[in-house]
């Protein structure tokens, strides 16, 4: 099997596989609750809302530097393969990327993205 | 079922996954308990099989007794010790398992049955104990029209059982969420009895209310059986209580300091993921014996010395600890001295008042950082200092009544410590993000038990007749 | 057509015992090192018996229901943290010749497969609909976005002297000197990122005991059991990777090459197992800021001095 193809077909059979073995567990013990069962711990007292809310993710701005990182990475993986007929250019290049976005991560750090309390 | 009775088999010699809940008199023994290898004490009601009850419970933790009894999942036991003859409130549980046992046999007996009662489970010769509070949705669904629709906020009317949460203004501007959380008496990482009403917004807290201390009881007026309430206190204060009377030996004051602080130590190092560690530093603390039983076995300074000196250079340790938790200088003038106080510059301990402790060459340890890391050290060589000044202390007694210093603080004095500690929470908790507040509130060693003994209100002293 | 078939059912076999070996091993060592820290009696007969009476015991209990989960999720999350870790674990080779999947771009499959662990683990910790698992949830979103790009970086300056993003030719370039010794910044910084990839120890952020357990809050019998073993198959597929491109893979003189994968295997598996008896666990806030300021300039240095290298030695 080509590589892709292969790598797929495992991901689709680990994931049944243990689908399969939670399915066996429900068949060995059937689950069952009542109400006060199913309220969510948070040491003994009931809570008054659910817990899915616009949660304030407040390191967003960290996201968006890891974006351009992600977008760095992309661009890293063809150049380790040719990097190396391409010579000192193809060094010098990626050190100008990298300094750059080196650069957004101390401007991060500055602005306090990183500290959030 | 075949498969059944060779995973029963199969599970008899695995440590009983067991969620300890422990009331009033339940102190002593929870740290034993801690340290069987038969029971592996969980975090959380869900994975455990056995809700073991160490002590009495109160009214104000009846309620979440069973809540968290019925968040257990079955197959599911109940198995409880009291060191008082009868325990109303325990009554509610009517399919358990009781211990009846001394003080100093509890904690073995207690896992021995629920060793048993863990087996029986799984073979299925003891029922598995049935839900215990009503089957009743929190909310029935409605809307405000007459077919469930309208209303204010994300969603109309009540869906599903509970409302959605509310927005709220937040520092940076954004108009988010904002969670009302009801954080309960038997969150293993908090301070056993400590209820708290914190709203989050994602995971920093904006707001936080503290809920009455469920070991105040009030005196039961009209019950045929005239029996005082029991000593709601930490059992490890009882020596410094006396003390408050009469002269005690220094050395048993210190042991008893030594042990407070190594097992406060131990609870922290698992909050904070060591948890073999911790476990290690308890079974240390186990071995603190009371001046006078000779065993082989005491714990010596030198040893706490080399526990000391591994900690301290844990950097991760001081990662999580560091600048968290700063007390202000009104709030530490609030305290009135103790370790808190102690950790922060201020040089007051109860004890230099003593001419025995002078005559030992004691002196206060004082650290000047504020923090929760300054707690840790100072609580570390409070400790070795403890256990030295037992080792050369012989048979001296201390001479100054009326006052002691106890391991979270001075005592006999007013509020005590953690009464003190109390009502500061809500503006040393706002702001912080969850994990910081966990740290907080462990470093601040509190113990509702001991804040029980001088209830809000109450003046001065009459408490600290017990 | 047979034979391939049977050359493939082989290789998924393989990959299946090496990963409920593997897993079985990690969960001993995680045992052993545990009554090692504690100081009291080993007893290695019952230490490797230990994890599966707790499976057995986890089997026996009936699973938690919330109110009002997203039950298809939270059915999903278990199942998709193994998944992803058998297919990293697929494309590494475990010997010269026995290569599960053979890729020609392994290490990109890998990475892959290992950024979407973070969707696997918050999935888990907001599905429940339970207050604290779900700030254990966002916890990991950010300790994830945060290890993702040293994790990458030093697995790109592997990739550099081999001038390939296949396994085998990874391997094949440390013949004559291993990755550890001439890119000394590439492991360390690896096992860190791995550590947080697998959420394990130190780096346990979201299932601290600060909040009472997080993402395993929720869970009891069978559900508890498949995510624990999902954890501890993403640790064996990481310690494998890790042998292959920093370690040498299979390469080693006198004896065979599946013996030594599963040697060097060993040896990373037990350094990150052992790490949760050494450390705290850090504060989401300390590790945001150490992965970005310290790790990713670390990696970045490291791609830097393997580019270097290998034009040198291309000369």
């Amino acid at each position: 099997m080509e590589g892709g193809a292969a790598a797929l077909t495992i991901l689709v059979v680990a994931l049944g596989a243990f689908l399969i073995l939670k399915g066996v567990g429900d068949v060995l013990n059937p689950p069952r609750s009542t109400a006060p069962s199913r309220v969510p711990f948070s040491g003994g007292l009931s809570p008054d809302t659910h817990a899915w809310n616009r949660y304030h993710v407040r390191y967003y701005p960290m996201a968006l530097l890891f974006l351009a990182f992600d977008m760095e990475m992309v661009f890293m993986y063809p150049w380790a393969v040719v990097f190396v007929e391409e010579g000192l250019i193809a060094l010098i290049e990626m050190l100008m990327f990298i300094t750059i976005l080196l650069f957004g991560i101390l401007y991060t750090w500055r602005e306090g993205a990183f500290r959030w309390s | 079922m075949v498969v059944r009775s060779i995973l029963a088999r199969l599970a008899k010699k695995a440590p009983v996954p067991v969620f300890l809940i422990s009331g009033i008199g339940g102190d002593e023994i929870t740290d034993r308990l801690r340290l069987d290898d038969r029971l592996h004490v969980t975090d959380s009601p869900r994975p455990a099989m056995i809700l073991m009850i160490a002590g009495r419970l109160t009214s104000d933790l009846k309620y979440a007794a069973l809540q968290v009894h019925d968040q257990m999942a079955e197959p599911r036991a109940v198995v409880r010790w009291s060191p008082a003859e009868r325990d109303p409130a325990a009554e509610v549980f009517p399919h358990f398992v009781a211990v009846d046992a001394v003080a100093a046999a509890a904690a073995a007996t207690l896992a021995a049955a629920a060793v048993n009662t863990r087996d029986d489970l799984l073979a299925g010769s003891f029922p598995s104990s049935p839900p215990l509070l009503p089957d009743v949705e929190p909310n029935p669904w409605r809307g405000v029209g007459p077919w469930g629709q309208g209303g204010t906020g994300m969603t109309g009317g009540v869906p599903y059982g509970r409302p959605l949460p509310e927005r709220a203004k937040d520092r940076d501007g954004l108009q988010l969420d904002q969670l009302l959380m009801r954080v309960g008496p038997f969150l293993p990482a908090l301070p056993e009895g400590l209820i708290l009403e914190v709203r989050l917004q994602g995971d920093v807290i904006q707001d936080v209310t503290v809920g009455a201390n469920p070991f105040v009881e009030e005196a039961v007026p009209d019950s045929e059986e005239e029996e005082l309430p029991a000593f709601p206190g930490p059992a490890d204060l009882a020596p410094f209580l006396a003390s408050l009377r009469v002269p005690v030996a220094v050395a048993e004051l210190e042991l008893a300091r030594a042990r407070h602080h190594l097992r406060w130590l131990g609870h922290a190092l698992r909050v904070h993921g060591l948890a073999a560690l911790g476990r290690r530093v308890l079974a240390l603390s186990a071995r603190v014996h009371s001046q006078g039983a000779g065993s082989s076995n005491a714990l010596g300074s030198a040893e706490v010395v080399e526990l000391r000196r591994s900690l301290e250079r844990n950097f991760t340790l001081a990662w999580a600890t560091r600048g968290i938790g700063r007390l202000s200088g009104d709030q530490l003038a609030a305290l009135d001295g103790g370790p808190v106080a102690r950790a922060a510059g201020i040089e007051r301990d109860e004890r230099c008042a003593d001419p025995a402790y002078l005559a030992l060459g004691f002196k206060p340890v004082v650290y000047a950082g504020g923090d929760a890391l300054a707690r840790w050290r100072l609580r570390l060589h409070e400790a070795e200092q403890s256990l030295r000044l037992a080792e050369t202390a012989g048979n001296s007694m201390t001479t100054v009544t009326g006052t002691a210093e106890g391991p979270t603080g001075p005592l006999g004095r007013g509020p005590g410590p953690s009464s003190r500690l109390l009502p500061l929470l809500p503006e040393l908790l706002t702001g912080l993000e969850w994990g910081d507040a966990v740290t907080t509130l462990l470093s601040l060693d509190l113990d509702l038990r001991e804040a029980a003994l001088t209830p809000p209100g109450s003046g001065v002293a009459p408490a600290w007749a017990w | 057509m047979v034979g391939e078939a049977l050359s493939t059912a082989g290789l998924a076999l393989a990959v299946v015992a090496v990963m409920i070996g593997g897993t079985y091993v990690a969960a001993v060592l995680d045992v052993l090192f545990t009554r090692l820290t504690m100081r009291v009696a080993v007893r290695p007969l019952a230490a490797a018996a230990l994890p599966l009476r707790r499976a057995a015991q986890l089997a026996l209990q009936r699973r938690t229901l919330t109110e009002r989960p997203d039950a298809g999720t939270w059915a999903l999350a278990p199942a998709v943290l193994a998944a992803l870790a058998a297919v990293s674990l697929a494309v590494v080779p475990l010997t010269g010749t026995l290569i599960p999947v053979e890729a020609d771009t392994g290490i990109v499959v890998f990475a892959a497969a290992m950024a979407l662990v973070v969707v696997a683990v918050y999935l888990q910790g907001w599905s429940p609909n339970s207050p604290l698992s779900l700030v254990a949830a966002y916890r990991f979103v950010a300790e994830g976005l945060s290890y993702e790009i040293p994790f990458a970086v030093v697995l790109i300056g592997t990739a550099l002297p081999a001038r390939s993003l296949a396994l085998v030719p990874i391997v094949t370039s440390q013949e004559h000197l291993w990755n550890v010794i001439r890119q000394p910044l590439g492991l360390p910084v690896y096992l860190i990122t791995v550590l947080a990839l697998s959420f394990w120890g130190p780096l346990a952020l979201p299932e601290g005991q600060d909040v009472a357990g997080g993402t395993s809050l929720e869970l009891s019998g069978v559900p508890r059991l498949l995510w624990r073993v999902a954890q501890l198959n993403v640790l064996v597929a990481v310690s494998a990777m890790g042998a292959a491109v920093f370690l040498g893979g299979w390469l080693g003189p006198w004896l065979p090459g599946g013996v030594w994968m599963a040697l060097k295997t060993l040896f990373l598996l037990a350094l990150l197992v052992a790490s949760r008896q050494f450390f705290a666990r850090v504060r989401t806030e300390s590790f945001v800021v150490v992965a970005w300021t310290v790790l990713t300039p670390l990696a970045l240095v490291d791609v830097f001095l393997a580019g270097i290298q290998a034009m040198v030695a291309a000369r």
